[in-house]
């Protein structure tokens, strides 16, 4: 009796520890800080980020504006063309407008944004907008070809978002 | 849910393209007069028909029509 209580009490002492020393991995040990995605943001001709650590990416997808922390779902989302927030540590936060492309989340917190241009909200100028949504309406309410008024409303709708991030 | 450019016929390599430049078009001077070259694009084209070279025609030309 004496001896089973014994053995019973070590079994019960020895249980917790095991758990402890069991070896947990994850993705995110293996590509960088746990609490971090590494960020590329590539344009054809230049490198934006390239494999920063940042906390937080929110991204305009075509299925709706997301959120991207680490350890997020893997998944590839068309962009649309819009302003993407980028949430440094210590730096704040950045925003970039992006003319459209592609975010791909890599399974070890990994995140690639490819477009065609992107640049920060000051390079932009309102006057241009305003001028180039003013012609933009004219074509689009005109009797050119159907090119050019198709054109001329993918332009408006890139120019009104664009109008709303620079208010 | 097809996209309104989509159905419109605009391929995306179009529709990225002329989203790309109205961004560009849309920058203040300075920015914009090194991000308008990117822009810019020139190839010709000949068709070849019985050892004789046809008209040579711009691809940006013909494939706005």
């Amino acid at each position: 009796m004496n001896s089973f209580r014994a053995v019973s009490r070590i079994a019960l002492r020895v249980k917790p520890t095991r758990a402890l020393l069991a070896p947990r991995r994850n993705y995110a040990e293996a590509a960088g800080p746990a609490d971090k995605i590494r960020l590329s943001l590539a344009l054809p001709h230049q490198t934006i980020y390239k494999a920063s650590d940042v906390i937080q990416v929110n991204i305009p997808a075509e299925s709706g504006d997301m959120g991207i922390l680490a350890n997020h779902v893997p998944s590839i989302e068309q962009l649309r063309p819009g302003v993407i927030d980028i949430i440094e540590e210590g730096a704040g936060s950045k925003q970039f407008f992006l003319s459209g492309g592609f975010a791909v989340v890599q399974p070890d917190s990994q995140l690639s944004i490819n477009a065609v241009e992107a640049f920060p909200l000051e390079d932009f100028s309102p006057e241009a907008v305003r001028a180039q949504i003013a012609e933009a309406q004219r074509i689009a309410n005109g009797s050119g070809t159907e090119q050019d008024i198709v054109e001329a409303k993918v332009e408006l709708e890139v120019l009104e978002t664009l109008q709303a991030a620079l208010k | 849910m097809v996209a309104a450019w989509r159905a419109a016929g605009l391929t995306y390599n179009k529709y990225l393209s002329i989203a790309a430049r109205v961004v560009r078009r849309s920058l203040k001077e300075q920015p914009r007069l090194a991000a308008e070259r990117r822009g810019e694009m020139q190839l010709k084209f000949a068709k070849w028909e019985g050892g004789k070279q046809g008209d040579v025609k711009s691809l940006a030309k013909e494939s706005a029509e």
